[in-house]
């Protein structure tokens, strides 16, 4: 049975992807549009949104809620994703680029994030000798297995910089988050947006493409 | 599938907006001052950055010799 949205989408992440990928000032609203996509054929609740923030530092954007960084993504399962990726325009050798300074996502079961369940970092002055990308779980491990008086939420697992949307794909495929699309629409999708951000001749993607 | 965005994609937050939003977070789920926020974050010494990763990408959006990072 055909699906008549794929085909529109990929075009769209391409679009997109080249669009941030020529470092332009616009290239902030294709990433923003980018990840609006990918989240909303997918775990994003219908009354959600990201947006940028812009405050007085020129060529520099956060993504985030609809209020901010601080304002988390509203999912289908009443659950929530605050994200909080902080981009910046600046020369390169061969004119400019956006790139990721820092970026974090976590998933949350309040709006507040007192309930948090795991969230993935990128900063960029951890606290010596916590590694700057890292995943930290809310999770519960016996006394004897960890340092006295250290919880396992309080553990940073080192990790490579993760994409979102390999947040995505472990929130859908392991945490049974539904998705607004099928299956063979959002991981093809995902899979032609995550590609770029991986650079596909040397790391692999998170999950399968269809 | 809901796909409608009808408000703007770029919401601009002037200094004093991102330094009150910053100063009353701090104090409410850190217990300390938008300045000592950042002077531990800065110095490496915040004990989890993680937990308030959503201040620190406010606090990028103010210019570098912002006198907060100054005071901090």
């Amino acid at each position: 049975m055909p699906l008549p949205d794929l085909p529109a989408y990929l075009g769209r992440v391409r679009e997109l992807t080249t669009q941030y990928q020529a470092g332009a000032p616009e290239g902030f609203d294709a990433f923003r549009e980018l990840a609006d996509l990918i989240l909303r054929i997918t775990i994003l609740a219908g009354h959600g949104g990201v947006r940028l923030a812009q405050g007085p530092r020129p060529n520099t954007l956060v993504l985030g809620g609809w209020n901010g960084p601080t304002d988390p993504l509203p999912l289908v399962n009443d659950r929530y994703l605050r994200v909080a990726v902080t981009f910046v325009r600046g020369r390169v050798e061969e004119g400019h680029r956006i790139k990721v300074v820092e970026s974090s996502y976590q998933y949350q079961v309040d709006p507040e994030g007192r309930d948090w369940v795991f969230r993935y970092d990128f900063l960029r002055h951890p606290p010596d000798p916590h590694p700057a990308s890292h995943l930290q779980i809310n999770g519960e491990a016996p006394p004897e297995y960890l340092p006295p008086g250290v919880s396992l939420a309080r553990i940073h697992f080192p990790t490579d910089r993760v994409s979102l949307e390999a947040v995505i794909r472990l929130l859908v495929d392991q945490f049974a988050v539904p998705t607004n699309e099928e299956t063979e629409v959002w991981r093809s999708v995902l899979a032609e947006s995550e590609a770029p951000f991986l650079g596909i001749r040397h790391r692999s993607l998170s999950g399968p493409a269809g | 599938m809901e796909r409608a965005m009808t408000k703007p994609s770029i919401l601009t937050l002037s200094r004093q907006e991102i330094v009150d939003r910053l100063d009353r977070e701090a104090r409410v789920r850190l217990g300390m001052t938008v300045e000592e926020f950042l002077r531990k974050y800065r110095a490496g010494a915040l004990h989890d950055p993680g937990e308030v990763a959503d201040l620190i990408a406010l606090a990028n959006l103010l210019v570098e010799d912002d006198p907060l990072f100054a005071a901090a």
